[in-house]
């Protein structure tokens, strides 16, 4: 086909996915199925116990009528390019509407917490009656199956359980440092999605849908690096090792304060040429030719004092100038940039064209962050196909119900008036 | 449950030529999961992953690489120096074979070979190339020198995790880098979901595609609040000891056991948590006084106040306990509680074993198989995914894949003796 009939067409054409997700997860998921050209329907409701929490978070846009819940900007930036409707499915008759829905659809996302869907009767084993094509992601902290299949999770319960908050910080008697954010969101959001789409490819091939029972804590598992087989072989606990390179001799390794308040760079020495090189642009001071510097096994040996002294140095110099001038000279370093430097003193973020200017109907247009790569054919877009931000409460209830479900006008308002959408 | 849900087969018949350095290597390892063929070139001194630690034996022999073995799970090796002379006609061959390139490294080496994979995508429109780098293929910061720990700081998550400031709010400890690979883990992660898209959209139109993936981007996409704190609010979030960084100061999440080990116990101020928590002080025998009419009093007077006091008691709960009584008492309560793990205790962890998070693969240098993290998911009976073989030596199938794009064996010697593989 030739490329510019190929580039009309989106990955995920065709594909519809019912989305039950919420707070982050789940959402990132379905924002990554949106993104690749899915029509991704977020299904919500107005209870207390079903509103998503992330609706009434900060940050959110001043103003607006009392109890919004269109005006969070974390949920505008986990869903934007999706549908949204409302739908109670604590009722019989939304659920009958909800398998009315599965059945136009190839794939369902939910991140309930365990048993919740069959409490509906609305588990695997029921929709696939309805709809034996359907993919099912299912997204717990702990799995649905095994001994903790009833424990309840967030991204932080995941974080301590499978061993990241403890890989991360100085070593003992210092604390763990973890994860400052629920990182295993993010992380079980890719795999979801990752998922979803080779699920959707051996559906391509077999015809078959299936069940994805994923785990939240797993996917911690998966993202602890070597530590699991060092332990086996060492038969001694993992530990931490602050920002040093455990792996290798590379040092110094580290991040070391600049001018200003709370300001960092971090460097990470490999090899004895990148040493030279940095010792050359700070103008070869005693300290920095000792003879322990001369060698990688040295510098490692001594990497306590080796650090401070680079503090020492670090300390009365810009981290933007330093971070240029040992660049020039190949030395890997680079700032710790916060929210606010990344958002206006980065252009490399800013010519790749990274924020996304995305309208939301009731908010306007802010920026979103976009997809992390450039594609040469496909259309990938974040605002998804209805080109925006995420969708405020049912903004999509006429669409989903007239043109995908078929009912009349009449129907769609007395639905309403029921209270069932 | 009777599904046909086995995703560790969905890629079989894709083959991937994997290239470039550690940055990219997770991603093979993941397509692997999947059932697809990756088979990895190595220039004859074999990656850089295998003269990273930890090492099975002492002699740090870059064959008993547990850091390359990890990253390198279930993927074929074939030895060719890429930017050989001679190279092209073999990446011309196995290129015919292959439905995906990855390459990964700096921008300005893979960059030298793309011209390379234009002239193959040219003849074989259906092939999908994949670069990794730093910063993707163009903009101002495209040939800064980068490492895992420089991503992660200019890529915004380390500005997110570390220590709580001293009480004047002056950090006296650095932003800490999450251990290990992260940078690339979520880069690789990233690459996968493009790449099973861009296998999607191939199946639709029939047309590869080019994808520029940027460390740094995808880095940026995973700080979850920061971004979206200062975008709508200006505001910049503060890293906090174990717990989400903030815009304010946060009460502790990490509590020390009584067996030296830390919990994630944190609580959300809801009435029913507070419950629960003062029946395990009870329970446990633990002196408080979260029942007299002095703490009502104090919850009247300063609400700020009472939390800080029943934090303490929480203290003195965790305290009283061992950190498993902690996290299988709370989550008898319905508390999302978590004990803080070292990696390797989920290994034995029967909830694991039953789900079959780790695959058992023979090391036959050290005569015992080592227990992989490989899987994230189930489909109601099994892991999804999973690998048939460990990672290989170094060469071990440059042969074998050489002969089935119809290289000779007398071919085959003379890029021996060139130099090329």
């Amino acid at each position: 086909m030739a490329q510019s009939q190929a580039a009309r067409r989106r990955p995920l054409e065709g594909i519809r996915v019912i989305d039950l997700t919420r707070i982050v997860a789940g959402p990132n998921a379905t924002r990554l199925l949106a993104t690749m050209g899915a029509e991704v329907i977020r299904v919500e409701w107005h209870d207390d116990r079903a509103i998503d929490l992330l609706r009434g978070v900060r940050p959110s846009v001043p103003g607006g009528e009392p109890g919004s819940l269109n005006r969070s900007g974390l949920f505008n930036n986990i869903n934007p390019g999706k549908y949204g409707i409302t739908l109670n499915l604590n009722i019989p008759q939304g659920r009958e509407l909800f398998k009315r829905l599965i059945a136009e659809a190839s794939v369902l996302c939910e991140n309930y917490s365990p048993g919740q869907m069959d409490r509906w009767e609305l588990g695997y084993e029921t929709l696939r009656e309805i709809n034996p094509g359907l993919i099912y992601l299912q997204i717990t902290g702990m799995g649905k199956s095994g001994t903790y299949k009833d424990y309840l999770s967030v991204g932080p319960t995941a974080q301590g359980l499978s061993g990241l908050t403890h890989m991360s910080g100085s070593p003992e008697p210092m604390p763990p440092a973890g994860w400052g954010y629920s990182y295993l969101d993010h992380s079980t959001g890719y795999y979801g999605a990752m998922l979803v789409l080779t699920a959707l490819l051996q559906r391509r091939r077999t015809g078959q849908g299936c069940y994805i029972d994923a785990s939240q804590t797993e996917v911690g598992i998966m993202v602890s690096g070597t530590a699991t087989l060092a332990a086996q072989v060492t038969g001694t606990p993992t530990e931490r090792y602050g920002n040093r390179m455990h792996a290798a001799t590379w040092a110094p390794h580290g991040a070391y304060p600049c001018r200003g308040t709370d300001e960092w760079i971090t460097i990470a020495v490999q090899t004895d040429e990148q040493w030279q090189a940095l010792v050359a642009e700070i103008g070869a001071p005693d300290w920095a030719r000792d003879a322990r510097w001369q060698t990688a096994d040295g510098r490692k040996a001594h990497e306590d004092d080796l650090d401070r002294l680079m503090a020492q140095f670090t300390q009365s110099e810009d981290r933007y100038d330093l971070m240029s001038r040992l660049q020039k000279r190949g030395v890997p370093a680079g700032i710790v940039q916060k929210s606010v430097d990344r958002f206006t003193r980065d252009p490399q973020l800013q010519e790749r064209g990274y924020f996304v200017p995305l309208p939301q109907s009731e908010i306007g247009i802010w920026p979103i962050e976009g997809f992390p790569a450039k594609f040469q054919n496909m259309p990938v877009a974040v605002g998804g196909l209805p080109g925006r931000g995420a969708p405020c409460m049912g903004e999509d209830n006429d669409y989903v119900y007239r043109d995908i479900l078929g009912l009349t006008s009449e129907e769609i308002a007395a639905l309403r008036e029921d209270l069932i959408i | 449950m009777n599904t046909t849900a086995a995703l560790s087969s969905a890629l079989t018949g894709t083959v991937i030529i994997e290239s470039g350095d550690e940055r990219g290597e997770f991603a093979g390892v993941l397509l692997a999961s999947f059932g697809a063929e990756v088979i990895k070139l190595e220039g004859r001194r074999g990656s850089n992953s295998r003269r990273l630690g930890p090492f099975t034996t002492p002699q740090r022999d870059p064959e008993q690489s547990l850091c390359f073995c990890r990253y390198n799970l279930g993927k074929k090796s074939v030895s060719l120096e890429v930017d050989h002379p001679a190279a092209s006609r073999v990446l011309e061959r196995l290129a015919q074979r292959a439905d995906i390139i990855i390459d990964s490294g700096a921008a300005a080496d893979v960059a030298r070979r793309l011209t390379l994979y234009r002239e193959l995508q040219a003849t074989q429109p259906r092939l999908i190339v994949c670069t990794i780098t730093p910063f993707g293929l163009d903009g101002p910061y495209r040939d800064l020198n980068m490492t895992d720990l420089t991503q992660l700081a200019m890529g915004g998550v380390m500005a997110s995790c570390g220590y709580d400031a001293q009480p004047d709010g002056v950090y006296d400890t650095p932003p800490i880098a999450p251990g290990m690979w992260q940078a690339y883990h979520i880069a690789c992660e990233y690459a996968v979901i493009a790449l099973t898209a861009a296998l999607n959209f191939r199946e639709l139109t029939g047309a590869g595609d080019l994808i520029d993936l940027s460390i740094h981007e995808a880095v940026s996409t995973c700080t979850e609040v920061a971004l979206p704190s200062y975008i709508y609010n200006e505001a910049v979030v503060q890293r906090q000891t174990g717990r989400h960084a903030a815009e304010g100061r946060t009460r502790p999440w990490l509590r020390r056991t009584k067996d030296g080990r830390y919990v994630k116990a944190f609580l959300f101020w809801g009435k029913r948590d507070m419950r629960v928590i003062t029946e395990m002080l009870n329970e446990a025998g633990v002196g408080h006084d979260l029942e007299s009419e002095a703490y009502r009093e104090l919850v009247k007077r300063s609400q700020s106040d009472a939390q800080a006091h029943f934090s303490d008691m929480i203290d003195r709960l965790v305290a009283s306990l061992t950190a498993d009584e902690v996290f299988h008492r709370a989550q008898a309560k319905g508390l999302l509680w978590a004990s803080v793990r070292y990696p390797e205790e989920n290994i034995d962890d029967p909830h694991f074993q039953a789900r079959g998070t780790f695959q058992r693969i023979h090391h036959p240098e050290i005569g015992r198989d080592l227990s992989y993290p490989v899987s994230v998911a189930t489909d109601g009976k099994q892991r999804v995914t999973a690998f048939d073989r460990g990672a290989p030596h170094l060469g071990e199938h440059t042969r074998e894949v050489l002969s089935q794009v119809g290289f000779s064996d007398a071919e085959i010697s003379a890029l021996a003796v060139q130099g090329a593989i």
